[in-house]
C-alpha cells in the first residue's frame, strides 16, 4: 500500500472529526434552556444567579465566537468545564473512555470469537439442521432490544438470584481495598452482565456475517481446485476459506464500532457502568454543552479511527485495493 | 422578597412522626453506611449548593454555628444547639449577636477555626461573583465582624422572630486559609471544590463522579468522632439499579422508596422504612395569563368557576392512591401537613362530577358537536399539562388526570418536557397547565413568591400562573407579621381557605419521605428537614457487621 | 466431492411463519378497533383493578391505570408500526435522494457530500436522536417520525451512492449520456432502478431498526408521549412494575421481538449477498 494512500485516508478521517464536532456544537445548542436552567424545584435560585454563572462560563458570548473559540480548545485536546461534574470534561473523559474501552473490548473480542466460531460451525455442513438451528438463534439474538434483554439480565441475575452486582463497574465500597486478585475478580463480576448483553446482539451479527463471507468463498476457484486435490474439507474451511473470508470481516471490524458504542448508552445507564454512554445520557438530561459535544466528538472520533484502520488493513491485505 | 417569609413558614414546621429508634452508645464506633443515591452531589463547596445530594454530603463534612433542634423550631434560639459555636449572646436590642466559637475546633487539616474564617464564610455566601442560591436568606445580615479570634458578631438590619435561625441554618462554616486566594467566581474549579477541607465529625475522603462519594470519621474531632468509619454514597444514573442496590443489601440507605418496594419489603425482614411527611407538595398549576401574550387573560383559566369545576372533576383520593398507596396523601393547598401552621381541617374541594358537569353546562360549555368534547364559541376545551418526563409519579398522575378530565369533556394533551426545558416554560410563562411541584424547604423562598401578586408580577416571580388575590395576599401578610402561633395560624387558614377557593391550582398530593434503612443500621433521630442530620451519630450493630464495615479506612485517621 | 449449495435462506419455512406473523400483525393493527376488547384509554377502575394478573376478562392482564394490556398492545401495533413505516420511508426517500446526487454527479461534490456523510455515520445514531430529542424538549408522533427519519438515512445514502457509482460506468447509461440524454433522466430512468435493491433491503432492515428505537427512547422517557401507546411505552410503564406485574412488560416485548425477528427474516431472504447492510443498527 502506498503511503499516499495511508495520507490521504488519514486526512479523510480528519475531515470526518471536524465535520463531527461542527455537528456537535451546533446540535446541543439548538436545545432551550442551558446548564443553570436545571436547578431543581429550587425557587431560591435567582435569574441574576443564573446570569452570573453564564456569564462567568461564556455562555454569554455569541455564538459564532463561541463556536471559534471551541473548536481551538478541541484541537488542543482542551473539552472545557463540565458544569454537570464539577471538574474538566477531559479529566471526566479519562476516567469513563477506559471504562467504555474495557465493556466495548471486551464485547468487541467476544462477539468475534463466539460469532466466527459459530460461523465456522455452520459452514461445516450448511443447511445441516446444525447450520440452520444456530441460524435461527442468530438470527433470535441480533433482533433482541438490547435494553430489553439488559433489563432482563439485571433482574434475573442480580435480583431475583443475587448472584452478580446491580450496577456499578468496581464494588465502591470494597474495590481499593482489595488485594490484585480480588480486585480482577471483582471487575469481571460486574462486568459479566454488561459484555454478556452486548456479545449477546454482537456475536450474532458476526456470526451471521462470516457465515454469508464464508459461503461466498467456498466454492471459488482455489478451493474447487484445493477440493479437487483432495484437501480435507476442515482444512479448506481453515486454511483457504476462512483466510480470504476475514477479508470483509476486518470492514466488519471498524463498522462494529459505531454499533457497539450505540448500544452502550443503554447497557451503561441500566448496568450504571459509569463509561462514556452514561456520560452522553447524564450530560444531554444535564445540558452539559461541553460534556455532550466531546461525548459525540470522542464517539465521532473512536468510529473515524476504527474505520480509518479497517481501511489500511484491509488495503494492505488485498491486492485489489493495494495496487488499485 | 422578605427572607422572613420562609422562616416563618418553616417555623412552625412540626416534629418527625415515626419510629424512635434507641440512641446508639458509645461502644458502637465503626461500620460502614452505604447510601445508594439517584444522583452525584451538584457541589461540596458549600455556598454553591444547591440540591439535596450535595447537600447532605456537604453537611457532613462542615460545620454550622448552630444546630436547629429537632422540632424545627425557628423562633428565636429555642431548640438549637452549639455547633462550632459554643455559646452566644444578644445584644439587648436583639440587632446584633455574638458567637463564641469553641477554642479546640480545627479544620481537617489541623490549623484553629476562628472568627476570621465566619466572617469569610458570611462574605462568600453574600459575594454577587459567588452568586450563592442562599444568599437571599442572609440579606437582613448587614455585616459580621471578628470581635476576637475566637468570637464573630452578626449585625442585622431588622430585629425579626427568625434572626438566629436565617444565620446559622444556611451557613455551613468554611476555611478561609484555603479559599482565600480562589477568584469568587472561579470556586467551582478550584481544587477545594473537589478535596473540600471542613471541620465536621466527617472528613472528606474520595470523590469518584457518577460514581461514589466517600467521607470517613474524623477521628479527633473536637465534637467527638462519628461513630461510623465511614459513609459512602455510590451514584447509580436509573432508578431501577439505585432501588436494586437497596433491594439487595448492597446498600444500607435508599431516600425514594415507592410502593412496589414497600409491598416486597414484606418479605425481607432485613430492611425497613422510615415514614415522615415531606416538606414538598405537587400541584397543576393553571395560566391565568395567555401563554402567547401576557398582558392578556388566558382564554379558558382566567375564569374561577372553570378552575373550580376542572378541580372537582378529578378524583384525587384515588389517584393518589393508585400512584403511591398510602405513600402520599391528598394536597391541601400550598402548603404541607409537616407545617404546624397548616390547617389540616380545612375544607377542600370535593370530587363531585355532577357538579362540575352542571358548572361546565352553566358556563356554556357543551358538547354540541358530539365528539366528546365541549366547546364554547368556537373554541373547545382542550389544553395542554407540561410535565417533567423525569418524575414517573407525576407522569402517571397526569395520565390519570387526563383521562378523569376526558369523562367530563374537558380534552387535556400531555407534554412530557426533559427537566430543563420544563422549567424553563414555567419560568417564561409559556403554558397552559403545568404539573409543579415546591418544596417549602428552609430555603430562602415562600408563599408570597410562589402564590403571591409579588411573585406574579416580578419578571424573576416564581408564580408562574400569575394567581393574584388581594384577600390572599392580605392574610399571608398577617399570618407573617403575627407573633404568637394561634394569630398566626388563624390569619393562614383564612388564606388557606381562601386559595383552595381559588383554585389557581389542583392541589394533587403530598409525597411522604419513604426512607429505606437496612435494619442493621441504629439510627439516630430523623429530621424531616434532612434525614442525613444525625448520620454521626448513627451505628451499626455489632452482630451484624458486614465485610464492608471492617474494611481499614482508606485514608489513615489523624 | 460434495457440492455447497449457496444458501441465503436456510429455510423457506421461517420466511412463511414471518410473512405470516406480519399480515396478522397488520391486520390487528388494521382492525384494532373492532378486535381490541376494551378502550386502550379506559380507566374503569384505578383503584380497584389495576395491575389485575392475565385473566379472561383481560388475556394480558391489566397495567397500573386499569387499562386493559391487550387492547393497549393492538393499539401499539397502530403507532409503532405506523412510526416505523413513516420514518423509515423518509428516511429511505432522503437517502436515496442523497446517494443519487452524490453517486451520480462525482467529483468535487461527491466529495463534499460523502465526507458531510461520513461526520454523520460517525455519531452513533442515539446519541443524535438524544440530542436532537432534548433540542425540541417534547415530541409529538410526528416530530417523532420526523427526528427518527432524519437520523436513520446516512447508511442507505451511502449504499446507494456506492451502486449510483457503479451504475453511472454502465453501458447503457455511457450511451443515453452520449446521446445528450439530460441528468435527470439519466437518473430516474437508468441509475435509480439498479439502486433499488439496496435501497429496499435498507428499508426493511432500517424499519426493525426504528421500531427498536423507538422503544429504547421509550425507556428513557423520550419516545411517544402518554397516554397514546406504543410498544415502548407500554413497556416502560410495565419496568416500574416488572418484579410484581410482569405481564404489562411482557407482552409488549414479546410482540415487539417477534416484529423484529420476522421482519429480519425476510430481510434476509430479499438480501443479495453478505453485504454491511446488517449493520444498520
Amino acid at each position: 500500500m502506498s503511503a499516499r494512500l495511508a495520507l490521504a485516508r488519514s486526512a479523510q478521517a480528519v475531515v470526518v472529526i471536524f465535520v463531527v464536532a461542527s455537528l456537535a456544537f451546533f446540535l446541543i445548542r439548538l436545545a432551550p434552556g442551558d446548564p443553570f436552567t436545571a436547578a431543581l424545584n429550587d425557587p431560591g435560585i435567582t435569574e441574576e444567579v443564573r446570569t452570573e454563572w453564564r456569564r462567568s462560563y461564556g455562555l454569554d458570548a455569541p455564538l459564532a465566537e463561541q463556536y471559534v473559540r471551541y473548536l481551538g480548545a478541541v484541537v488542543r485536546g482542551d473539552f472545557g468545564w463540565s458544569f454537570s461534574m464539577q471538574r474538566p470534561v477531559a479529566e471526566a473523559l479519562r476516567a469513563a473512555v477506559p471504562r467504555t474501552m474495557l465493556l466495548a473490548g471486551t464485547a468487541l473480542l467476544l462477539s468475534f470469537a463466539v460469532g466466527i466460531g459459530v460461523a465456522l460451525v455452520q459452514v461445516r455442513h450448511p443447511g445441516s439442521m446444525t447450520d440452520r438451528v444456530l441460524n435461527r438463534t442468530t438470527l433470535l439474538a441480533y433482533s433482541v432490544p438490547e435494553f430489553w434483554l439488559a433489563l432482563l439480565l439485571l433482574f434475573v441475575f442480580s435480583l431475583k438470584l443475587g448472584v452478580l452486582p446491580a450496577g456499578g463497574a468496581v464494588d465502591a465500597v470494597m474495590h481499593s481495598r482489595m488485594n490484585w486478585m480480588e480486585r480482577v475478580v471483582d471487575t469481571i463480576r460486574h462486568l459479566v452482565l454488561p459484555a454478556t448483553t452486548l456479545t449477546i446482539v454482537g456475536a450474532a451479527v458476526v456470526a451471521r456475517y462470516q457465515r454469508g463471507a464464508l459461503l461466498d468463498v467456498l466454492p471459488s476457484d482455489f478451493i474447487r481446485t484445493a477440493r479437487a486435490k483432495g484437501v480435507a474439507e476442515p482444512a479448506i474451511v481453515r486454511r483457504h476459506a476462512l483466510r480470504n473470508a476475514l477479508l470483509p470481516t476486518i470492514t466488519l471490524l471498524g463498522l462494529t464500532i459505531p454499533a457497539l458504542l450505540a448500544g452502550s448508552v443503554f447497557v451503561e445507564k441500566i448496568f450504571a457502568w459509569p463509561g462514556m454512554g452514561l456520560l452522553a445520557v447524564n450530560a444531554v438530561a444535564s445540558r452539559d454543552y461541553a460534556m455532550v459535544t466531546a461525548v459525540v466528538v470522542v464517539a465521532g472520533t473512536a468510529v473515524a479511527l476504527g474505520n480509518l484502520v479497517a481501511d489500511l488493513l484491509y488495503a494492505a491485505a488485498d491486492p485489489r485495493v493495494r495496487d488499485g | 422578597m422578605s427572607p422572613r417569609t420562609t422562616a416563618l413558614l418553616a417555623c412552625f414546621l412540626a416534629a418527625a412522626c415515626g419510629d424512635e429508634p434507641a440512641t446508639p452508645s458509645a461502644g458502637d464506633v465503626g461500620g460502614t453506611v452505604v447510601v445508594s443515591a439517584a444522583a452525584d452531589a451538584d457541589a461540596l463547596i458549600p455556598p454553591l449548593i444547591s440540591q439535596s445530594s450535595g447537600r447532605q454530603v456537604a453537611e457532613q463534612i462542615f460545620d454550622r454555628l448552630a444546630e436547629i433542634g429537632g422540632d424545627l423550631n425557628t423562633v428565636g434560639d429555642d431548640g438549637f444547639t452549639g455547633a462550632l459555636a459554643r455559646s452566644w449572646t444578644w445584644s439587648s436590642d436583639s440587632l446584633s449577636i455574638a458567637f463564641h466559637l469553641r477554642e479546640d475546633a480545627r479544620w481537617h487539616d489541623g490549623r484553629p477555626v476562628t472568627a476570621h474564617d465566619v466572617r469569610f464564610t458570611w462574605e462568600l455566601y453574600t459575594s454577587p461573583d459567588v452568586a450563592s442560591p442562599a444568599a437571599a436568606l442572609l440579606r437582613n445580615v448587614d455585616s459580621v465582624t471578628v470581635a476576637d479570634s475566637l468570637t464573630a458578631v452578626f449585625w442585622y438590619a431588622d430585629r425579626t422572630p427568625a434572626q438566629f435561625f436565617e444565620t446559622t441554618y444556611p451557613l455551613l462554616v468554611v476555611p478561609r486559609h484555603l479559599l482565600e486566594e480562589v477568584p469568587r467566581n472561579r470556586l467551582r474549579e478550584s481544587g477545594f471544590a473537589r478535596n473540600p477541607v471542613g471541620s465536621g465529625r466527617f472528613r472528606f475522603s474520595s470523590w469518584n463522579p457518577s460514581v461514589s462519594l466517600e467521607v470517613v470519621s474524623d477521628t479527633t474531632n473536637y465534637r467527638g468522632r462519628a461513630l461510623l468509619d465511614r459513609v459512602i454514597w455510590v451514584v447509580a444514573p436509573d432508578f431501577n439499579t439505585a432501588v436494586t442496590r437497596y433491594m439487595s443489601g448492597e446498600a444500607d440507605v435508599f431516600e425514594m422508596l415507592r410502593p412496589e418496594q414497600i409491598q416486597e419489603m414484606r418479605d425481607r425482614p432485613s430492611l425497613r422504612v422510615h415514614l415522615m411527611p415531606s416538606l414538598e407538595y405537587h400541584f397543576v398549576q393553571f395560566n391565568m395569563r395567555d401563554p402567547r401574550d401576557t398582558s392578556r387573560q388566558h382564554a379558558l383559566f382566567a375564569d374561577r368557576d372553570l378552575r373550580r369545576a376542572l378541580s372537582m372533576a378529578v378524583d384525587r383520593q384515588a389517584m393518589v392512591r393508585n400512584v403511591f398507596d398510602t405513600l402520599a396523601v391528598v394536597g391541601m393547598g400550598p402548603v404541607t401537613r409537616a407545617l404546624r401552621l397548616a390547617d389540616t381541617t380545612v375544607t377542600l374541594l370535593p370530587f363531585d362530577t355532577v357538579q362540575a358537569q352542571a358548572i361546565l353546562d352553566s358556563l356554556g360549555w357543551r358538547d354540541a358537536d358530539g365528539d366528546g368534547v365541549r366547546e364554547r364559541g368556537g373554541r373547545t376545551l382542550e389544553f395542554t399539562l407540561l410535565v417533567p418526563g423525569s418524575s414517573r409519579s407525576r407522569v402517571r398522575m397526569a395520565v390519570l388526570i387526563q383521562e378523569q378530565l376526558r369523562r367530563i369533556g374537558a380534552r387535556v394533551q400531555l407534554d412530557q418536557l426533559e427537566y430543563a426545558a420544563f422549567v424553563e416554560r414555567g419560568r417564561s410563562r409559556r403554558f397552559d397547565a403545568m404539573f409543579g411541584a415546591w418544596r417549602i424547604d428552609v430555603g430562602p423562598h415562600g408563599i408570597r413568591q410562589t402564590w403571591g401578586s409579588t411573585g406574579s408580577r416580578s419578571p424573576n416571580g416564581l408564580n408562574y400562573g400569575g394567581y393574584e388575590s388581594a384577600q390572599f395576599d392580605a392574610h399571608v401578610d398577617s399570618a407573617l407579621a403575627a407573633n404568637d402561633a394561634a394569630a398566626a395560624r388563624a390569619h393562614f387558614r383564612r388564606a388557606q381557605e381562601t386559595i383552595i377557593a381559588d383554585a389557581p391550582a389542583i392541589w394533587m398530593f403530598e409525597p411522604r419521605v419513604t426512607l429505606g434503612l437496612h435494619s442493621r443500621l441504629r439510627t439516630a433521630r430523623i429530621r424531616p428537614d434532612a434525614w442525613w442530620a444525625g448520620l454521626a451519630d448513627w451505628s451499626v450493630s455489632p452482630g451484624q457487621r458486614l465485610p464492608r464495615d471492617e474494611a481499614a479506612p482508606e485514608t489513615a485517621s489523624r | 466431492m460434495r457440492i455447497v449449495p449457496r444458501i441465503t435462506a436456510p429455510a423457506n419455512a421461517g420466511v412463511v411463519v414471518a410473512l405470516g406473523f406480519l399480515s396478522l400483525l397488520l391486520l390487528a393493527a388494521v382492525a384494532a378497533p373492532w378486535l381490541a376488547p376494551h378502550d386502550p384509554l379506559a380507566q374503569p377502575d384505578i383503584v380497584g383493578a389495576r395491575l389485575a394478573p392475565p385473566g379472561a376478562a383481560h388475556p394480558f392482564g391489566t397495567d397500573a391505570f386499569s387499562r386493559d394490556v391487550l387492547s393497549r398492545v393492538l393499539y401499539g401495533a397502530r403507532i409503532s408500526l405506523a412510526v416505523g413505516v413513516l420514518a423509515t420511508a423518509l428516511s429511505v426517500t432522503l437517502g436515496t435522494a442523497y446517494g443519487l446526487v452524490a453517486g451520480y454527479a462525482g467529483g468535487m461534490l461527491d466529495t463534499v457530500l460523502m465526507r458531510i456523510l461520513d461526520g454523520f455515520l460517525a455519531i452513533p445514531r442515539v446519541l443524535l436522536v438524544l440530542v436532537l430529542v432534548s433540542a425540541s424538549g417534547s415530541l409529538p408522533l410526528p416530530a417523532l417520525i420526523l427526528v427518527l427519519g432524519l437520523t436513520g438515512w446516512f447508511h442507505v445514502a451511502r449504499l446507494v451512492r456506492a451502486e449510483a457509482l457503479v451504475a453511472r460506468k454502465l453501458d447503457y447509461v455511457t450511451a443515453a449520456r452520449a446521446l445528450g440524454a439530460s441528468g435527470w433522466r439519466i437518473v430516474s430512468r437508468h441509475i435509480l432502478p439498479n439502486v433499488l435493491t439496496p435501497a429496499a433491503v435498507a428499508a426493511v432492515l432500517g424499519f426493525a431498526n426504528t421500531i427498536v428505537l423507538e422503544a429504547g427512547l421509550s425507556y428513557l422517557g423520550v419516545g411517544v408521549q402518554p397516554p397514546a401507546p406504543s410498544w415502548g411505552n407500554i413497556m416502560l410503564e410495565g419496568t416500574e412494575q416488572l418484579r410484581t406485574a410482569w405481564w404489562v412488560a411482557l407482552f409488549p416485548g414479546i410482540v415487539l421481538f417477534a416484529t423484529v425477528v420476522s421482519v429480519n427474516t425476510l430481510a434476509e431472504r430479499i438480501r443479495s449477498g453478505p453485504t454491511g447492510a446488517i449493520l444498520l443498527r
